[in-house]
């Protein structure tokens, strides 16, 4: 093929660790047969060999490129079968595709986070990141929600982010149990009581639609602009070239000219939520 | 343009010859119509010239509707393309922009460009649904095609396009340089036949620099009546020179296969938790259009659509292209 890389010819990667983070969701630890780079907020195609493969944002730092960490839910086709893989195995990996999270435009400013379900994974591969260049930053705040306290995934997290300086940590559940003491409600509602600079303040929501859609409405009604909102969108990016159209959006392809574009970027296309 | 001459008979020979060391696809009629074939010795004069619109889009030869794409190509014959319209030549512009970009370059597509020489086809008159001039497209190709060909009295005449085309003229020594100002224009009197009867035949359309500003306008009620009639079969997006969604199918030992898709299909965008942002049949309709008139051309070149009329013929609902056209611009006026 004249030296060029097959870009649609996977890099394998042996699944070393399955980690249960609630009862639908699990994270795959994966090392690839060699180095493996990406931005956080881009995403890969993670295949199951011969099955199918399926979008996903790494859930761990961009700056690990030996070891790969993607969080995936039980949803569909493919992820069941995830689900059912143990250790020893190889997976397939084609990326990174897409345009992440423009960390150096956060700088000097507070990062204000909304995350919903699953969405903490891709999120979780941000804070990483941002930890990484604290010291440019003012504040990172952290509103999670889940649709109960077993669905929260990476638990320890929370602790461990609100011992780091500059950091804050909040979790709410839509419905709680005998233990919970937190608070009770949809994620959007933690922002009602978190103390942001509106004016030096960017915001990022990444979860299930119908979270990112209200979750951006309520940021919008905080006086956030349209452009200091990053979304991470999610659509049925399978080529990740920019090609296949499985993933138009109006006149982007989310996996190429995202999946973060700005609220300002996409507010105008045609059934973004859904 | 210059032209080079050839007596059918001795281009029936350079064929004849060029069976040995290349593969040659060209028009030959059936009761479907004319349409490409694999071209054998006992082909060669059947071979159909300058009848506008074979079945097949010329970007199957580029795009097969299935291919492994992580094996490797071996022993692939150069080849040779006669007969393919201006439609469909014009296509490949596009569809170069997409596959051959500098950010994604596919080298199956790539491989198969380079490895093959396309002799397009001078259209003698017109097809039903013909509408290549209502795009800016003439109904001759002068870009992208490697060679321009026209019978005339039983002389085959080939305009020089690329270099490619070029060397293999020089390889043809029954061939020599056709000057006379009399043939010349006998050549753009026929040329300029077509282009007045396809003129004639799609006046009412709009100007298509337009098509895009009346898609953006048009209003729910009109995606509904006319997908009404669609059964989501996606011969349209199948049969289309330019349509080149796909879908990528994996296969044993990391193996991937690409199938053409249709966003006319349903399921196209659906996410694996179910969210499908063209769950509604008028919305895949819609997005057809949206795609073709509005987003190709704000990242490729003008029109996503060559005015073939493949679509027109193919749909089996009898949903024509150019009506819809023709009602938006009287709405959007």
């Amino acid at each position: 093929m004249s030296g060029q890389r097959n870009i649609y010819k996977p890099l394998k990667a042996r699944l070393t660790e399955v980690i249960e983070e609630s009862p639908l969701i699990k994270t795959f630890v994966l090392i690839p047969e060699e180095d493996f780079s990406f931005s956080t907020g881009q995403f890969i195609e993670l295949s199951v060999d011969g099955i199918g493969e399926a979008p996903f944002t790494p859930s761990s730092s961009p700056l690990i490129h030996d070891r790969l960490e993607v969080t995936v839910m039980k949803t569909g086709y493919v992820t069941e079968i995830m689900h059912n893989l143990i250790p020893g195995v190889f997976m397939g990996i084609r990326g990174p595709y897409g345009r992440g999270y423009p960390v150096e435009r956060f700088f000097g400013k507070e990062v204000l986070i909304l995350g919903g379900g699953c969405g903490l994974a891709p999120i979780r591969s941000l804070l990483y990141a941002l930890e990484h260049v604290k010291d440019n930053l003012e504040k990172v705040i952290l509103c999670y929600g889940s649709k109960t306290p077993a669905d929260c995934i990476y638990k320890p997290l929370f602790n461990r982010l609100n011992s780091i300086d500059k950091f804050e940590a909040y979790r709410t559940v839509d419905k709680g149990d005998e233990e919970w003491v937190g608070p009770v409600g949809v994620a959007p509602t933690l922002l009602n009581n978190v103390s942001v600079n509106v004016t030096n303040s960017v915001a990022v929501v990444c979860g299930p639609p119908v979270m990112m859609k209200y979750g951006t409405l309520k940021i919008l009604e905080m006086g956030y602009k349209d452009e200091q909102i990053y979304l991470s969108m999610e659509k049925n990016m399978s080529c990740g070239l920019g090609k296949c159209g499985h993933c138009m959006m109006g006149e982007f392809f989310v996996c190429k000219d995202g999946p973060v574009f700005t609220y300002n970027e996409i507010k105008d296309q045609p059934n973004i939520w859904d | 343009m210059r032209y080079n001459s050839i007596t059918k008979k001795k281009w029936d020979k350079v064929i004849l010859d060029l069976l040995s060391s290349h593969d040659v696809f060209a028009p030959v009629s059936s009761e479907h119509g004319h349409d490409y074939k694999y071209i054998a010795v006992s082909d060669i004069e059947a071979i159909v010239y300058n009848e506008p619109k074979p079945v097949t889009p010329l970007k199957n030869f580029f795009l097969p509707v299935k291919e492994n794409v992580t094996g490797e190509r071996i022993g692939e014959r150069p080849r040779i393309i006669i007969g393919p319209p201006n439609c469909d030549v014009e296509a490949l512009a596009l569809l170069d922009e997409i596959y051959l970009g500098s950010d994604f370059n596919d080298i199956f597509y790539r491989k198969r460009r380079e490895n093959t020489i396309i002799i397009g086809s001078d259209c003698i008159g017109k097809q039903e649904h013909c509408h290549c001039t209502s795009y800016g497209i003439r109904p001759y190709p002068t870009t992208i095609a490697d060679l321009g060909l026209i019978i005339i009295e039983g002389i085959v005449y080939l305009r020089i396009i690329t270099q490619k085309g070029e060397d293999f003229l020089n390889k043809i020594e029954s061939s020599h340089e056709c000057k006379e100002e009399e043939i010349l224009s006998l050549i753009e009197r026929e040329h300029s036949a077509t282009e007045a009867l396809l003129a004639e035949t799609n006046k009412g359309l709009p100007d298509y620099k337009r098509t895009g500003e009346i898609v953006s306008l048009a209003g729910k009620e009109i995606w509904l009546k006319y997908s009404s009639k669609c059964v989501s079969c996606g011969a349209c997006a199948t049969i289309c020179p330019t349509c080149s969604c796909f879908l990528l199918i994996d296969k044993p030992g990391f193996e991937k296969v690409k199938q053409l898709d249709a966003c006319q299909y349903p399921g196209f965008e659906r996410v694996a938790g179910g969210e499908d942002s063209l769950f509604r049949l008028h919305n895949r309709f819609r997005n057809r259009y949206m795609c073709k008139y509005i987003w190709k051309p704000q990242k490729f070149r003008p029109v996503a659509c060559t005015g073939c009329g493949r679509c027109i013929d193919a749909c089996i609902g009898k949903i024509n292209k150019n009506e819809l056209f023709m009602e938006l611009a009287r709405t959007a006026l």
